[in-house]
């Protein structure tokens, strides 16, 4: 059984970053399955891959805050520093051999679901009230495309 | 074996992207095959055009973005601009001698996956609807010109 499972409490409501944030809980359960093997090889990828998607994942976040005018996102960015230099610091553990693995499993599981749950919900009315889809208003149906072709 | 098999859930439904997409997917199969025959100068040769491929794709891929009004098409442009980041520095540790093709290869392969699959199907709705617009208008600048709708 995966240590966590998606519930749609952890959406926030902006696809693109539910699809991310689902992408780590994956990596999270793929590091607790990893090392459980005691392969240090594979732990070793999954690790970096975690973190790799996660630290991107930050910068798509954080563009999303500054563009949308989010008043906390200097919070939100310490947040995210303070997040990685602990990962750095397991990084760093387990690159001199010690097995750290699942320090980051637990780290990571904890920070992460706590953080969707406050953090990440609490900018997500905000981007989606600024940063608008508009391809409603943009794309015509079959009429009115079929309008534009006969009068153009 | 192909490194990266191209599968249905890797398309964009926009034709010109999933070419490109594809395009790329065959130059890091390319440069797997390399890797596997000890070639370090044809890994280097893979790599450079590897390199320019990608980020001409992905300056096409932001100007579909900009031109449909893609709502987070900076945030999309970060991710970008760190992978490349990323690339350029295993470009720079070949370069220094170290024999990274493998690590490279796994997280190519990784991040073009995830990417794909996660945040180019974000604006894809968005270009799509905006190329059958500008298709049905008279005048649809270079985006008209080039689909030459």
């Amino acid at each position: 059984m995966a240590l966590i499972e998606w519930t749609p409490e952890l959406e926030i409501g902006i696809q693109v970053i539910d699809g991310q944030h689902r992408r780590i809980v994956d990596y999270i359960n793929d590091l607790d399955e990893a090392e459980k093997t005691d392969n240090r090889d594979v732990i070793a990828r999954v690790f970096d891959d975690l973190i790799d998607y996660t630290y991107s994942h930050f910068e798509f976040e954080e563009a999303l805050m500054e563009e949308a005018g989010y008043d906390a996102l200097t919070i939100h960015q310490s947040t995210h520093k303070a997040f990685r230099s602990k990962v750095d610091q397991l990084k760093t553990r387990f690159s001199q051999g010690e097995q750290v693995a699942r320090d980051l499993v637990d780290l990571l599981k904890t920070w992460l679901l706590e953080h969707i749950m406050h953090d990440d919900q609490s900018y997500s009315s905000l981007v989606q009230e600024k940063m608008p889809r508009i391809q409603k208003q943009q794309s015509g149906n079959w009429i009115s495309s079929a309008i534009k072709r006969f009068f153009n | 074996m192909a490194h990266l098999e191209w599968t249905s859930d890797l398309e964009t439904g926009i034709q010109v992207i999933d070419k490109q997409h594809h395009r790329i997917v065959d130059y890091i199969n390319k440069l797997h095959h390399s890797q596997q025959h000890h070639s370090r100068e044809e890994v280097g040769d893979v790599l450079d055009e590897l390199v320019d491929y990608t980020l001409s794709h992905f300056a096409f891929e932001e100007s579909l973005m900009e031109e449909a009004g893609y709502p987070f098409i900076n945030a999309h442009k970060k991710v970008h601009q760190l992978f490349v980041k990323r690339v350029a520095d295993y470009q720079q540790r070949f370069k220094m001698g170290e024999d990274i093709a493998d690590e490279l290869l796994h997280t190519l392969r990784a991040w073009l996956i995830n990417h794909i699959r996660n945040d180019d199907q974000d604006y894809t709705e968005d270009v799509r609807n905006n190329m059958a617009n500008v298709s049905t208008k008279k005048t649809g600048g270079w985006l008209k010109k080039f689909f030459g709708g």
